[in-house]
This record gives C-alpha cells, structure tokens and sequence, in this order.
C-alpha cells in the first residue's frame, strides 16, 4: 500500500523465479510485486504448487541448486537482498527476518534441549554469553505464554507437546526483533484447540512488536482472521491483493470468487435435514466397542508381570442409520480412524458391531458379505491407490470380488464415468493423475460394490480447498443416487457441520456426545464440543 | 525406460558399469563364436606360450589357448551366477514379504531363524552343502542359492515392513483379499527397486563365491572353461608362466567390479529423490 507514509519493510518487485528440471524449465514465481509494512500482517493465499513457499525460501534466501532468479529485486529495507553474499545473508537470517514453519516437529532438533536451541540463536545474533542467553530464553518463554519456562528450557523436543513445541519456534522467531518474520502454515500441523491459542499468541506479539509478517497458509478462514491485507497466489502469479474485507467481500476476480465459494460454510447447509428418521433398526449399531494396541510381551506373560496396552477407543457406541451422513469430529489421537479401523476389520477390536440385525464380534464374522456393504476410503489417495498397478486393474479388483467378473473393462469405464473422470483413464497409472482425480479413483473403487456403509477417513483433508467441494459434490450425489450412508470422519468442523445430518465428538478415545448438526453449536452442548466450536475460524464472509 | 537410461548414465558408476556388464554379456552369448582355437585342444608342443598373434592371451600347461578360454568359460561363471543370484533373491523376497506381512510372532520366529542361518558365512554354508549334496555344477548352484537367501529376506523385510503400512494394503485387507494376493500382487512389485539393485551387487559375490568353490574343486570339473576351475588349476604352474594364472583371475576381478559398479549406479537411478 503506498498510502503508508513510511518505506515498506520488505519489498519485493517484479520477482521472477525458475526451476531448471529433467523436463524443462517450470516457472515457479512469475513477476511478483508484493509489499509490507512496519505492524502489517500479509496473508498471502493460494493452493498446493502456487508457489507460495517457494517465495518464503526466496526471501529467506536458501534456494534449492536448479532455482534461476530471472528479475526482479527483494529489498529488506534499502538493501537488495539478490546481491547480498553469503556472510551477509547468514548475519540477516535469524537477525532481521527470521522464518516459523509449520510443523515444529520436524524444525526443532530432536537430539537438543529446547533451552539449548532457542539460547543458540541469541548467542549467535546478540552476542551474549551462555548464561545471559539462557536466561533471555526463559523470559522469552514466558512471554509465549508457556507455564514453567525454566523446566521447559531443559526439556527434550520430543517432551513437550506440539503447542509448547510451537511456542518455542515462535520465541525463537521473536528473540532478536526482527523486522519481519515469515510465518509459513504455522497451525497447520495442530490440533484445533492449539492451532486457535497459537493464532492468539501470534496476533498478540504481532502487535506488541509491530513486526512486518507474512503470514502465508491454504486456508482462507484462518487469513481472514488475522491478516489486514490477503495476496492470492495461483500458479506463481498475484492473482489479487487488497484489503481483507475487499478481497473476501466483493473479489474481483473469478478465481478469488471460486477459492470462497469453495470454503465450507456451516450456515450454508448442503443435505436436507430429517430425511433420515430412525424406523426401526438402525443399520449399524456399533455397541461398546474397545480397540486396544500393542501386544503382550512373551517374557511378560511367563513372569506374571502386568502390562498396560495403549487404548485406541474406549467403548465407544453409535448408530448409523439408513443413508445418514455421520460426522466425527476429534483431534488427531482422538480415536476417530481407530473406530474406522476396526469396523473395516484392520484393528481386532472388543465388544460388538451390528449391521443390519446381524452381529460382528471380530475378524473372522466379517464375511463378504460384511466387506461388499461396508467400505473405506483413506486420506491419501497416494498412498492408498498401488502406484505399481493401473487404474483400471484397481477398479477391476472389487468387481472380481464381489460382483460378476464378466466384462471388467466395461464396468471400469462406467465407474469412471461415475465419479466423472474420462474412461481412457483406466490405462493411466495413479502418479499420472493429480491429487483430486486420484481420490475420485479411490471413490469409485469404493462404491464398486454398491456398498451400503462407506467410511470416509478424513478423506478431504489432504486436497486443495476447490479440489475438496467438489470431492464432497461427488460424494453428496453418489449418496442421493444410492442411499449410502457415510460414516465422515474429518478434523474440518466447518464442512461437517454443511454435509452431516448428525455429529460425534470424540476425544483421546471417548465418544464425547453424537447431536443433530443444526445443533451442534448451542449452549446445551458438553463443555470439549462447546470449546473445539469456539477455536475453529469462521470463513470470510459470515463474519461476525 | 530411455528417461531411466538417462539417469543410469549420467552417473559414471552406472556408465562404466553399464558398458563392462554389457560387454560381459556379448561375451556370454557369442563367446563360443567368436572363439578363434578350440578351447579343449591340447598342444604339447605349444605350452606356456606368451601371448602372441595365434595365442592372443598366451596358452596354458597343456597348450591350450587361453583367450577362447575365457569367451567360453564365461558362459559357464556368469550366467551361473547370475542363474543362482536369481534364485536366492527370489527365495529371499519371498520370505522377507511373507514375514513383514505376517508380523507379530511368525515375524519374529522367521527373522531370527534367518539371522541364525546368517550368522554362518556365506562360503562356509555352500560348502556345507556342496559337501552333503556332493560336488557338481548343479549342487554349487544350489548352495549359492540357499547361501544368498537370508540376506536378501532381511532386506526385503526391511523395504516390505514400510510397504505393509502403506494405505493400499489396508484397502487390499478391508476389502477382504487373500493374504497370497496381498503379497504377491500388492507388496511385491512394491519392493522390487532396493531388491534389484541388491541382486545386482551380489551378482559379483556370486561369481567369486563360484570362483571360490571351482577353486576348491567343489564346483565345476576339469576340464570344463569356468574362470575359478582355470585360475585353480594355474596354480600349480604359476612359476612356469604367471599368465594363466593372471587373465581369468582379471576376467573375474572386471566382471565383478562390473556387476558392483551398475549395482552402485542403479541405486541412484532408482532413487527419485537424487
């Protein structure tokens, strides 16, 4: 924004990057005009491959060897940070622009003591001696909030959680003041809760220091927060930046348009509520189901000696009705692919399952019968589609299994055909198709059978926010089509709470509560529910 | 494939290794036509010629030309060890996927009984079976086989424990596939790379465990062309003319190094992320 009387922190003009590859140049940045402002938070938005970590590690000058810097110039200040050298560029990383990643716990090294790490950075940078920078440290900590600063600085990475783990980036982020801090998907590997009380301290520090931050992320709710000012990266372009309320209120251009029509909205219900009452039986009724983990040592059961197994779900017992869409919602560790583990038979599990009149005690009830009904589908499309096999041999195996075996190739193209993708697909191997058609694979090998229950596992939550509403279309429209009922399982509150018709929470194991959707957000509900609705970001658009 | 050559080549392990393994097995197939002398010819009054336009590599103790030879005998080193490296790693692959599927105990009572049978050294146990089974060519490769085995289970078990918990065997599982199907056609084809790249790097261990046991004379029989039964058989007249000792022992020492090196290059191409 020029308006601002004073220069822009970090000003980046016209910048060009590329990537020399086997197949050619791949252009990753395309004439990048971007700047910010001393106490100005930039949201900068965009899907997977926009590049948007490509400019952070640009700015922070640690590019990989085929990177080409083809124009443009980065000024931190008045300096042009493409000719610095590398001893310049070492005494400003850390010093005067200093990076928060989004898993911290994979940037904090796990042979060192948090103390040692952060205390590290103010001896380098601030040239105090060990004993002044481990003091520092402890009063940084504090000021991030954490509760015992002292014991914290003495403990390993992996002893504290990934909340405190975080806090502890953030500090070292924050030791020397920098003039700007690049925050690259900083909640994005948290849990709810957490990621709303990281997002706190951040505003909080932000505006304390005032420093310039860049506040990159995929989710557009979360930007619509925090940021003043949103810049949406598509493809390694600026497809837009302006104001928050500008951009989010009346976007200029179709693509900004389509990334907020695509975010999911409670308020903007996509099912019909009470088509599903409950007459007669239920079709699956999961009855104290326990799944416990680990095994018990040889040697500990010939001396007698006790042993505690990991619980995974602790008598937990729903009901699925004919064509509902149930929604679980929990933090990770929370048991909610547990649950979906042992009704698909990959955990062995206690207590009963029934499904439609018939119980299943364990393994050896789950018939193909049970298989042909009850289906699953996974987070990653990558992982869970062979990458040695073809499409169509994927598709063929449920077909084989369950069904008539007798014109497979036939039966492969209208499966395509029915999670609309082109049927030359079949010929195709699962790396040659993006992250959305792959999941369109592993739903058509899913429905198959002409299932009766499918379990989704969080089957959305590794896609592009567009590549996702249109995943969930799909899978709305297979369901009116068959009567299917789904078993959701998803972090995301805010697309349960548009598709499912009723919602479970679950936390460390324990199925907290199972209300109406529509619900789910009143006062009566248990106090876990109450606060996980609290910490989730509402979109744009519906804000309060 | 011509992207995969690519890659091969553009390191020099895989470019030498490359060229001596393919010029390895020209010689393997037109050796015998390329031959210029009878190899089994014996001239008494040719013997322990140096080498020269007619003995290209010299002759040895009974007069017969060392450089035919070779061309033949290759037939007989490589494609055996080739032959038993197949075997064993196939044997191996198997054992090692079957186990890393299974898990839990059945796990553990195959690895260990594998590191049992590790623990003896390869040279060692296909003596053992040579000895029981009796000497001939067939019996050595057996034991090559059987030796090889256990190494390549435990390596295999290592690529396969990650593949087990790899989402599509989950899928495979719930959707209620035979354990047999699982292993052969899901996990399988999946841990093929790190196993070839294995198999061609004992490939040379196989020649000179061959080489081993042709020089005991617990492999092929004179007056058979293999390259150990050759440089065993030198031995003896060493003093008389060093070069029948020398060239099969080089013949052996460029056709390892050739397997070894593709070995090297291949694990970097198949690796993506180099």
């Amino acid at each position: 924004m020029t308006s601002t009387p004073e220069m822009p922190v970090l000003d980046i003009k016209n910048y060009s990057l590329d990537y020399e590859t086997a197949n050619g140049t791949f252009h990753a940045l395309k004439g990048i005009n971007l700047s910010i402002s001393r106490g100005e938070i930039l949201g900068l938005v965009g899907e997977s491959g926009s590049g948007k970590t490509s400019l952070a590690w640009s700015i922070m000058r640690y590019l990989s060897k085929n990177a080409r810097e083809t124009s443009g110039e980065i000024l931190l200040g008045a300096k042009n940070l493409l000719t610095m050298s590398d001893a310049e560029v070492e005494a400003m990383r850390g010093q005067r622009i200093s990076m928060v990643f989004q898993d911290p716990s994979t940037s904090l090294n796990p042979t060192l003591s948090l103390g040692t790490q952060l205390s590290e950075v103010l001896v380098r940078h601030r040239g105090l001696t060990r004993k002044q920078a481990w003091a520092e440290g402890e009063a940084m900590l504090a000021h991030v909030g954490l509760k015992t600063p002292a014991d914290m600085m003495r403990r390993m990475p992996h002893e504290a959680s990934g909340g405190e783990k975080q806090r502890v980036v953030i500090a070292s982020a924050f030791a020397c003041n920098p003039e700007c801090i690049i925050f690259d998907e900083p909640t994005t590997a948290l849990d709810v809760i957490t990621s709303r009380q990281i997002l706190d301290l951040f505003v909080e520090l932000q505006a304390e220091t005032g420093v310039a931050s860049l506040y990159i992320s995929h989710d557009l709710a979360l930007v619509s927060r925090t940021a003043s000012r949103v810049a949406v990266i598509r493809r390694g372009e600026i497809v837009e930046q302006g104001p928050v309320q500008d951009i989010f209120a009346n976007p200029r251009e179709a693509y900004t348009r389509e990334l907020c029509a695509a975010v999911p909205n409670p308020s903007r219900r996509l099912v019909a509520d009470g088509v599903t009452k409950t007459e007669g039986e239920p079709l699956v009724r999961v009855e104290n189901v326990s799944v416990h983990y680990g095994r018990k040592p040889l040697l500990a059961s010939l001396t007698g000696k006790a042993f505690t197994r990991v619980k995974g779900n602790n008598a937990v017992t729903l009901s699925v009705n004919e064509g509902e869409i149930l929604g679980i919602v929990g933090e990770s560790g929370s048991g909610k692919s547990t649950l979906a583990k042992a009704m698909t038979g990959l955990n062995p599990f206690e207590g009963k399952i029934w499904f439609d009149g018939r119980p299943i005690t364990g393994l050896s009830d789950m018939d193909t019968a049970y298989r042909k009904d009850v289906q699953i589908i996974f987070q990653h499309p990558d992982a869970s589609l062979n990458p040695r096999h073809k499409i169509g041999e994927i598709l063929s195996r449920p077909l084989k299994l369950y069904g008539d075996g007798s014109n497979i190739a036939q039966q492969v193209g209208d499966m395509l055909e029915k999670v609309r993708l082109p049927r030359t697909h079949a010929d195709r191997y699962p790396h040659q198709l993006s992250g959305g058609e792959k999941q369109r694979v592993a739903i058509a090998r899913a429905f198959a059978s002409k299932p009766r229950l499918v379990i989704c596992d969080e089957i959305t939550s590794a896609l592009d926010v567009s590549v996702q509403a249109s995943i969930v279309e799909l899978l709305l429209d297979l369901q009116k089509a068959g009567n299917t009922a789904y078993l959701f399982i998803t972090h995301d509150l805010n697309l349960i709470r548009q598709i499912a018709h009723r919602i479970a929470v679950m936390y460390r194991g324990d199925l907290i509560e199972i209300a109406p959707a529509t619900e789910i957000d009143s006062p009566e509900r248990a106090d876990y529910t109450r606060r996980l609705i609290a910490a989730v970001p509402l979109p744009a658009g519906s804000q309060v | 494939m011509i992207e995969f050559l690519k890659r091969l080549l553009r390191t020099p392990q895989g470019a030498i290794g490359l060229f001596v393994v393919v010029l390895v097995l020209l010689i393997v197939i037109f050796g015998p036509m390329l031959a210029p002398n009878d190899p089994e010819k014996m001239a008494p009054l040719a013997r322990y010629k140096a080498p020269s336009l007619t003995y290209l590599l010299g002759t040895d103790q009974y007069g017969r030309d060392i450089f035919s030879r070779l061309l033949i005998g290759a037939r007989a080193t490589v494609v055996m060890a080739v032959l038993a490296t197949i075997i064993g790693t196939l044997v191996g692959a198997l054992i090692g996927t079957t186990s890393a599927f299974l898990g839990g105990r059945a796990d553990e009572f195959i690895m260990r009984t594998v590191d049992a049978v590790m623990s003896i050294p390869s040279l060692l146990f296909a003596l053992l079976v040579v000895n029981l089974l009796g000497s001939s060519t067939v019996n050595a490769l057996v034991a090559v086989a059987i030796a090889f085995a256990p190494g390549m289970a435990r390596i295999t078990r290592s690529v396969a424990l990650s593949v087990r918990k790899q989402d599509y065997v989950n899928a495979a599982m719930a959707r209620g596939e035979s354990s047999a199907f699982i292993i052969r056609r899901e996990m399988l084809p999946n841990v093929v790379a790190p196993i070839i790249v294995e198999m061609t790097i004992r490939i040379s261990f196989a020649i000179m465990l061959f080489a081993t046991l042709s020089f005991l004379g617990l492999g092929a029989q004179p007056p058979a062309a293999e390259w150990g039964l050759m440089v065993s058989e030198a031995r003896r007249y060493m003093h008389l003319s060093a070069g029948i000792l020398i060239w099969p022992s080089v013949a052996i020492a460029i056709a390892s190094i050739g397997f070894n090196l593709l070995g090297d290059g291949l694990r970097d191409a198949l690796n993506p992320r180099t």
